[in-house]
């Protein structure tokens, strides 16, 4: 399977039927590559594929994306934007859920979890395999990253 | 009559958008109601004078198959519809929600014209 393709439609059609902003995938980062970012919502996947995925988002980006979806200025990075990018990272794990069952692989979604912070990282899942594709827009870039392994 | 909505969502943004996307989907709707998980919704629905219930499935404390199972052996709410607004759509989890009473599925993400193809007939 394509995973990077499948992250990409999936973020586009996000994007597409409820944000209203224009994305554009960019080429997906080389191993050890990272962004900046202030504020990163994960989403655990377990099953026949285990994984991480995570929505990376400097704070004036997660805070337009933020007013975007809420239809209101948003100024502070807070509750609403810590909601808000979970339910993308919700979405797009949706997504990637759907093309791994149409592929056979059982696949269960946990609950979103958001951090803010100015020095994060993400880790874990020794042995994983990373795709990692930022996406510019006209409020800045973010990223969607996963870290995975298929048993 | 317009109808009474509660929608049930851990995401308040989402709630927000589903509010909204009914809005621009021309549907008639009477009051909106929110919960946040199907613990709230239940106390919500024996409170208020609801007519449908538009539900997610990934929730904490009670997700949307709990909910529908505990609303199913409550008879003063029991044959109130739910449609489930949801990222899954297995047919593994959607059959387990019709044998539970779910009339019907819509995924996320959705634009109001789909929600108006599909809750449209329902409301």
């Amino acid at each position: 399977m394509d995973l990077e393709n499948v992250l990409i439609q999936a973020t586009l059609e996000v994007f597409a039927a409820m944000i209203f902003i224009e994305i554009t995938p960019e080429k997906p980062l080389e191993a050890g590559a990272a962004m900046e970012y202030n504020l990163t919502s994960l989403i655990g996947l377990a099953g026949d594929f285990k994984g991480i995925l995570a929505i990376q988002c400097p704070a004036e980006v997660a805070m337009g994306i933020t007013g975007a979806m809420l239809g209101m200025e948003v100024t502070e990075l807070g509750v609403d934007a810590q909601d808000a990018i979970g339910e993308i990272a919700n979405m797009v794990a949706g997504g990637l859920k759907e093309a791994l069952t149409s592929s056979g692989k059982k696949t269960e979604l946990a609950i979103p979890t958001t951090v803010i912070g100015t020095s994060i990282r993400t880790s874990g899942l020794s042995g994983s395999s990373r795709v990692m594709i930022p996406f510019s827009s006209p409020l800045g870039q973010f990223g969607v990253e996963l870290r995975y392994i298929i048993t | 009559m317009a109808k009474n909505v509660l929608l049930v969502d851990d995401s308040s943004t989402m709630r927000k958008i589903i509010s909204r996307s009914l809005r621009q989907a021309g549907l008639d709707f009477g009051e909106i109601y929110e919960a946040g998980d199907g613990q709230e919704a239940l106390a919500m629905l024996e409170k208020e004078s609801i007519d449908i219930v538009l539900s997610d499935i990934n929730m904490p404390n009670m997700n949307g198959i709990e909910f529908l199972r505990e609303k199913g052996n409550r008879p003063a709410i029991k044959d109130i519809p739910v449609f489930m607004i949801s990222t899954e759509t297995g047919e593994d989890i959607i059959g387990e929600a019709k044998s539970l009473g779910a009339i019907g599925a819509l995924k996320k993400p959705f634009t109001p014209d789909k929600v108006n193809e599909v809750l449209g007939p329902f409301m």
